[in-house]
C-alpha cells in the first residue's frame, strides 16, 4: 500500500511541473486562441538562463532561486520579440493555421539557435533548493514537489484574479471574445496580446525554475516533449480554462506514473513502462471522446 | 581556331590518362590516411576526441620517421554524425586512393560505410563503433574498441562475482546501444542463474523522470541495478532519483557513463556504488597510458581526454603495425591480412582480433569516489 502511495507522490512530482507549464499554454490560448507551440522552448530559454545566472547569484551571496528574476527578464524579452517579429505580422495577414505553423517554426528556430549557441550536450544546473524530503509513514515526498504545487496554486489564483478582476484582465477577455468589437470599444488589441505573451513567457521562466529544481539539466530539445505533455494537460483540463490546466497537469503526471508502475504487472509484461507516453495520449483521446471540451470545459453550442 | 581548341583538349585528355597510368605503377612517397569523424553536429564531442587522438598519433609517428620511411598525410572528412555524409566521405576516399581509413565514429555511420569499403577493398579501422554487427561479414573492416555484447556480459559476470543472485534493469528501449547491452546482460544472467526481478524501460533517451521505475525497482529489495544509459541522464537524473527513492545498492553501466562527472549533483557520495566498464583508465599506471595522457593533455588539455581520444590514437598505431608487418603501405590485400593477424599493445590494452575483426581484450572497471573517477580493476571474460 505504501508503495502505491509513493507512486502517487511520484506522479505528483512530475504532474506539478506539467501543471505549471500548462498554465502558460492555457493562458495564451485563452486570450489569443493561438496554441503557442514555442512555449516549451521558452522554458528551455529560461533553463539556459538559470544555468548561467545561478552561479552569479550564489557568488553574490544570494539564494540560487533568485536567478529566476533574471530568467523572467530574459524569457519576457524573447517572448515579446517572438510576438513582435513573427506572430504579429502573421496575425495581420494570415489565418489561425498560419499562426499555428509560425508557432511550430519558432519552436524549431529556438531549438536550433540554442544548439548552435550552447552545443547539443545537456548543461548541468547546480542545486536550486536544498530541501529535505518529507517522510510520512514510510513514503517520502520531495520538498521541491511541494514547492512546485504551491507555486502552481499561487499562479493559478493570481491569473484568475488578474483575468477576472483587473482592467487589463477585462481587455484580455474582450480580445478573446471578439477582437473586432474590442477594437471598436477602444481596447488596444496589439498591446493586450503583447502583454499576454509577456505574462506567458514569465510563467515559462517560473516553470523552468521548478523544472530545473526537479531535473537539473538544460538541453536544446528539453522543451519538446515537456511542451507536448503540458499541451495534453491543458487540453485535458479544458484549454483556455485556468484551473483546468492545474487539474490536467496533475492528472497527466498521475496517469504517467501509475502506468509506468502497474501496466507491466496488469498486462503480464506486454505493455512495459516504456509505453507510458502512449498510455497518456490514449487517455487524452478517450477523455476527449466523452468530453470534447476537456474536463472543466463547457460544451458550447454554436448559435445559428 | 575551333580545330586548334579541339586538338588541345585531345592532347590534354591523353596526357591526363598517361598521368593516371604513371600514378598506379609508381610507389607513392607518402601514406594517405583517411579519417571520417563527426567534427560538427550533435555527436561532435565524440568526433573531436577521436580526431585529436588520431592527429596526436600521426604527429608522433611522423616525428619518428613515419611508416616504412614514409610520412603520413591525413585526409579529413566531417561525417556530421550522418550516414549520408559518411557514405559521401568513404566514396571520396576510395576515389582518392588513400591507403587506409580510420572511421567512422558512431555505429550507425560505420554500418553505412562498411559494405562500401569492403567491396572496394579499402582497409577501415573504426576506433569506437561498438555495435556488434558493424564488422560482421566485412573482411576489410576492423575495430579498436570492444563490442557492446562484451560489456553486457562483463556486467553480469561482475554481479555474479559479487555474489548477487538477483538483479534489476533500467534501459532505453528505443536506443540500439542501450537495448543491445540489456540483451547481452540478460543472456549472461540466464547462463549464470541470476534472476532479473524487475526490468524497467523508458521510450526515449531524452527522458528525465525515472522516479516511478526506480521506486518499483527499490521495492523489490534488489541490490544490483544494470542501467545502460548515457552520462547526462545518469549524472543528472538516474542516480539522484534512485538514491532519493531509497535505492542504495550498486548501479552498473557501460562506456556511455564516460563523461558523467560534470553532471553529478550534490552530494557526490550518491555516486559511490556506481560502476561502469570502459575502454581504458587514465589512472592506469602502465607507462604507455601515462605517456599518452601526458602528451594529449599538453597538446589539447584535459577536457577532451576520454576513451574516444585513446581509441583514435590506438587505431593509427594499429594501421602502422599492420603496414610494417605487411612491409607495404599500399598493397591493401597484404595490409588486411596483417591486420587480421595483429597482436597489438596500446593505450586501450593488449589484444588480438577475432574473426569479425573485434579485439579480444579486457575492459577497465571504474567507479567513483568524492566525485572523481577511480580505477577498480581490469575485467575480462576469462
Amino acid at each position: 500500500m505504501s508503495l502505491f502511495v509513493q507512486q502517487i507522490f511520484n506522479g505528483l512530482k512530475v504532474g506539478s511541473v506539467y501543471a505549471l507549464v500548462a498554465l502558460g499554454y492555457t493562458m495564451v490560448y485563452g486570450i489569443i486562441r493561438l496554441i503557442n507551440f514555442a512555449h516549451g522552448d521558452f522554458i528551455m530559454v529560461g533553463a539556459y538562463t538559470l544555468c548561467y545566472t545561478i552561479p552569479l547569484m550564489v557568488n553574490a551571496g544570494m539564494p540560487a532561486w533568485m536567478a529566476v528574476v533574471l530568467g523572467i527578464v530574459v524569457c519576457v524579452i524573447v517572448g515579446v520579440v517572438v510576438e513582435l517579429l513573427a506572430y504579429r505580422p502573421v496575425r495581420k495577414k494570415g489565418t489561425n493555421m498560419t499562426a499555428l505553423i509560425t508557432a511550430i517554426s519558432m519552436s524549431l528556430f529556438l531549438q536550433n539557435t540554442a544548439q548552435s549557441l550552447f552545443g547539443s550536450a545537456p548543461k548541468p544546473i547546480t542545486t536550486i533548493f536544498d530541501l529535505e524530503p518529507i517522510n510520512i509513514a514510510g513514503v517520502s515526498i520531495a520538498g521541491e514537489t511541494l514547492v512546485t504545487i504551491l507555486i502552481g496554486f499561487a499562479v493559478m489564483i493570481t491569473l484568475t484574479v488578474v483575468v477576472n478582476k483587473t482592467k487589463i484582465g477585462r481587455s484580455m477577455r474582450a480580445v478573446s471574445q471578439d477582437r473586432q468589437a474590442a477594437i471598436l470599444t477602444g481596447v488596444n488589441v496589439n498591446r493586450t496580446i503583447t502583454l499576454t505573451f509577456a505574462i506567458g513567457a514569465a510563467l515559462a521562466a517560473l516553470a523552468a525554475l521548478m523544472y530545473c529544481a526537479n531535473y537539473p539539466a538544460a538541453s536544446p530539445t528539453m522543451g519538446g516533449m515537456l511542451g507536448l505533455k503540458a499541451f495534453v494537460a491543458a487540453v485535458l483540463g479544458g484549454i483556455g480554462i485556468i484551473p483546468g490546466a492545474m487539474l490536467g497537469g496533475i492528472l497527466v503526471g498521475l496517469v504517467e506514473s501509475l502506468s509506468k508502475a502497474y501496466s507491466a504487472v496488469l498486462t503480464g509484461g506486454i505493455i512495459t513502462s516504456a509505453f507510458s507516453d502512449a498510455v497518456v495520449f490514449m487517455i487524452l483521446i478517450f477523455v476527449l471522446l466523452i468530453r470534447p471540451a476537456g474536463i472543466l470545459g463547457k460544451n458550447e453550442r454554436e448559435k445559428v | 581556331m575551333k580545330k586548334l581548341l579541339a586538338l588541345l583538349l585531345a592532347v590534354m585528355m591523353i596526357l591526363s590518362f598517361a598521368s593516371c597510368g604513371d600514378k598506379k605503377d609508381e610507389e607513392k612517397t607518402q601514406v594517405d590516411l583517411g579519417v571520417i569523424a563527426p567534427l560538427t553536429g550533435s555527436v561532435a564531442q565524440y568526433g573531436t576526441g577521436v580526431y585529436n587522438g588520431v592527429s596526436l598519433a600521426v604527429e608522433e609517428i611522423n616525428a619518428a620517421g613515419g611508416i616504412l620511411g614514409k610520412q603520413i598525410v591525413i585526409q579529413k572528412f566531417d561525417s556530421k554524425g550522418s550516414e549520408t555524409e559518411g557514405v559521401n566521405a568513404i566514396n571520396a576516399l576510395i576515389t582518392n586512393e588513400v591507403d587506409a581509413v580510420i572511421g567512422a565514429v558512431i555505429s550507425s555511420v560505420t554500418a553505412a560505410i562498411a559494405p562500401l569499403a569492403d567491396e572496394a577493398g579499402m582497409v577501415v579501422v573504426t576506433p569506437t563503433s561498438t555495435a556488434d554487427t558493424v564488422t560482421e561479414g566485412y573482411d576489410y573492416v576492423f575495430r579498436t574498441c570492444f563490442a557492446d555484447s562484451f560489456q553486457g556480459k562483463l556486467a553480469a559476470r561482475y554481479a555474479d562475482k559479487l555474489g548477487k543472485t538477483k538483479a534489476a534493469v533500467l534501459y532505453i528501449s528505443s536506443d540500439p546501444y542501450s537495448a543491445g547491452l540489456y540483451e547481452a546482460f540478460k543472456a549472461e544472467c540466464a547462463a549464470l542463474n541470476i534472476e532479473l526481478v524487475s526490468v524497467q524501460s523508458t521510450a526515449s533517451k531524452d527522458d528525465t523522470d525515472f522516479t516511478t521505475q526506480l521506486t518499483t525497482i527499490q521495492a523489490t529489495g534488489v541490490e544490483f541495478l544494470y542501467a545502460p544509459c548515457y552520462y547526462s541522464a545518469i549524472g543528472s537524473y538516474i542516480i539522484p532519483q534512485a538514491r532519493n527513492a531509497g535505492y542504495n545498492g550498486i548501479v552498473m553501466g557501460a562506456d556511455g557513463y564516460d563523461g558523467v562527472i560534470p553532471y553529478m549533483a550534490d552530494p557526490k557520495s550518491m555516486y559511490e556504488n556506481v560502476y561502469f566498464t570502459n575502454h581504458y583508465s587514465k589512472d592506469d599506471v602502465n607507462p604507455v597510458v601515462q605517456n599518452f595522457v601526458k602528451s594529449y593533455t599538453d597538446k589539447f588539455g584535459a577536457d577532451t581526454l576520454n576513451s574516444f581520444a585513446a581509441l583514435g590514437y590506438d587505431a593509427v598505431y594499429m594501421v602502422k603495425q599492420a603496414m610494417e608487418e605487411a612491409n607495404t603501405t599500399q598493397d591493401k590485400e597484404a595490409i588486411k591480412a596483417a591486420m587480421a593477424d595483429i597482436n597489438f599493445s596500446g593505450v586501450t590494452g593488449s589484444f588480438t582480433l577475432d574473426e569479425t575483426g573485434t579485439p579480444q581484450k579486457t575492459a577497465a572497471l571504474l567507479g567513483f569516489k568524492d566525485g572523481a573517477e577511480i580505477f577498480v580493476e581490469s575485467v575480462g571474460l576469462e
